[in-house]
């Protein structure tokens, strides 16, 4: 409080007496130190209630977090699927190998077209060999009922149209069929933008509902010291006095609280690990699963001190403004 | 130190609990306040520590108007006046010596003068050996010393004490009393509330007394009346 009541009228009784800074700096010191130890002392007198609150906090809090790296790694995973503009073009698998190359001689003359690749069904067997389980099967077919296939890549483009070379090579009667996502990539990252929208949206819901928790639980430690507030308040302490070891219980809820669900998160993570990059190695070479990273991680411990903090500090104040005498 | 001008008290419920009261205390002067039950003698201390605000007229304490204290200020007023109660309230989850270093605490005394002071006060109500105590290791004799140990240790200007001696017995009593009157001698104010008629003709101190919220008389025994 850096009220001093300065003017002349102010009462004498009330002045806050001046002293050397640097004994200022030694009664504020041991002043934290007192309030840092009394809230900590506060958490182990109720070990079982403060123990289910950080519990609580911590499964609310992994919550965002899942969500979070879902999205990220959703992310990162369609990052390649999202920047390919590739045109693939299946030809009439009754045309020849030579077919297909005079095919793609001619669009290879075309301005907006940067490349293309031939694919002949020889090769495409190969592959399909090489993918596990399909070998045989393949050796039941008696020909090669592949197609042989054109990568087209166009010349960069606005990524929201689809340029006309789409149009024009599924109107060619060579072709049989022509894929190109770009449709099913914009709604990709529709579904993306959404994610990280819901990301938010769930994190601001979990972060109240975390400053509901911890001030509900700092709320309680205050009704069972409602004399010792009193007391203080009697024999001259300041708000500021009165509140602060409240505010370091509600700090190290949130604190707490934010590593538990950095814990939980870890624990799921190196659950899912292995199996789970497995799996995206099939699709996505080289792409493992991305997972918490310490900046993260310590955004989340900031966030839930400040959380337990500022739930703390509310609550305070309104037992504080309803214990003064009215004017 | 301590005047009342026409000092009117009427809580919410509509009755006037102190009614048109003036009177002035000197420095080092020590003053009981007595009269019946409900004669307001609680709440004249609590309109000095301003628990509570006067509904009409002004209290003065050492020279500042209580009017004139915001919210704020209450507790550098506190820190000036030395409170004790009937019923001690010692915090229990803290041994004796805590309890008394509180008021020092608050206002940041450095911890080697803390200990320094609390030993001094606890020497002074005679319970030194007890310091590392819970208070309810105590008797109610010297949990209401550690109280009053608890209300000097930052050596405040006044000191009010609400029927310090209504839990205790006669002998008791008179020992708190004494503890009191010490303390007067060093020029310490105190004002005490307490309907114990016998204590207070043992005193032989001035006693202020209320009947119905009115000053009846001001008198002390022995000299006047
Ligand atoms: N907070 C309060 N609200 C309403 N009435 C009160 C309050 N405190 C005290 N009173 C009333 O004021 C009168 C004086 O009370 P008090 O000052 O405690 O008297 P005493 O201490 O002399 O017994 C009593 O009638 C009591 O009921
Ligand atoms: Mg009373």
């Amino acid at each position: 409080m850096s009220a001093r009541h300065r003017s002349g009228g102010e009462a004498a009784a009330t002045r806050r007496p001046r002293r050397p800074w640097r004994e200022l700096l030694e009664a504020w010191r041991d002043q934290h130190f007192y309030s840092f130890f009394s809230s900590l002392g506060r958490l182990a007198a109720r070990p079982f209630t403060s123990a289910l609150t950080v519990l609580v906090l911590g499964l609310a809090l992994s919550l965002p977090l899942f969500f979070w790296l879902a999205y990220d790694n959703a992310r990162a995973w369609s990052g390649g699927l999202r920047e390919a503009r590739d045109v693939t073009a299946f030809l009439d698998p009754a045309g020849d190998a030579g077919a297909a190359v005079a095919l793609a001689d001619e669009l290879r003359r075309r301005d907006d077209v940067a490349a293309v690749l031939v694919r002949s069904p020889e090769q495409g067997l190969a592959e399909l060999r090489q993918l596990a389980g399909f070998g045989a099967a393949l050796d039941v077919l008696d020909g090669n009922p592949l197609p042989s296939v054109l990568v087209v890549t166009p010349r960069a483009a606005d990524p929201a149209y689809d340029p006309p070379l789409v149009a024009e090579l599924r109107a060619d009667p060579r072709i049989d069929l022509v894929q190109y996502d770009a449709a099913w990539r914009r709604k990709l990252s529709g579904i993306l933008q959404l994610g990280e929208r819901l990301v938010a949206v769930v994190a601001a819901l979990l972060a109240a509902a975390t400053l509901l928790v911890i001030g509900n639980t700092v709320r309680m430690d205050i009704q069972t010291r409602t004399e010792e507030v009193a007391v203080m308040q009697l024999i001259g302490a300041s708000d500021r006095f009165v509140r602060r070891p409240f505010l370091y219980s509600g700090l190290w809820y949130g604190l707490l609280g934010a590593l538990c669900a950095l814990l939980v998160v870890v624990a799921v993570e190196l659950a899912l690990a292995a199996p789970l990059g497995r799996l995206l190695g099939e699709y996505a070479q080289g792409a493992g699963v991305r997972g918490l990273g310490p900046p993260l991680a310590l955004v989340v411990l900031g966030a839930g001190a400040a959380l337990g903090w500022i739930g703390a500090f509310i609550v305070v104040a309104r037992h504080l403004a309803s214990g003064r005498p009215a004017r | 130190m301590l005047r009342f001008d026409n000092v009117s008290k009427r809580y919410v419920t509509g009755l006037d609990v102190l009614a048109g009261l003036s009177f002035e205390v000197a420095a080092g002067e020590m003053v009981f306040v007595t009269g019946h039950s409900g004669a307001g003698k609680s709440t004249l201390l609590k309109l000095v520590g301003l628990l509570e605000r006067p509904t009409r007229g002004q209290v003065h304490v050492d020279g500042a108007d209580l009017a004139r204290v915001r919210s704020r200020g209450i507790p550098y007023l506190r820190r000036r006046i030395g409170m004790v109660f009937q019923d001690h309230r010692l915090l229990l989850d803290r041994s004796v010596f805590d309890n008394v270093a509180l008021p020092l605490l608050i206002t940041g005394t450095p911890r080697g003068e803390i200990a320094r002071r609390v030993r001094a006060a606890l020497d002074k109500v005679g319970l030194l050996a007890r310091e590392r105590a819970a208070p309810q290791m105590l008797s109610t004799g010297e949990q209401q010393r550690v109280g009053i140990a608890r209300a000097i240790v930052g050596k405040p200007p006044l000191i009010i004490a609400d029927e310090p001696t209504g839990n205790l017995d006669p002998q008791l009593s008179v020992e708190i009393m004494n503890l009191f009157a010490e303390f007067g001698e060093v020029g310490t104010t105190v004002l005490v509330a307490s309907h114990d008629l016998f204590l207070l003709k043992r005193m032989r101190k001035r006693v202020l007394v209320l009947d119905h919220g009115r000053l009846i008389d001001d008198f002390r025994p022995g000299e006047a009346a």
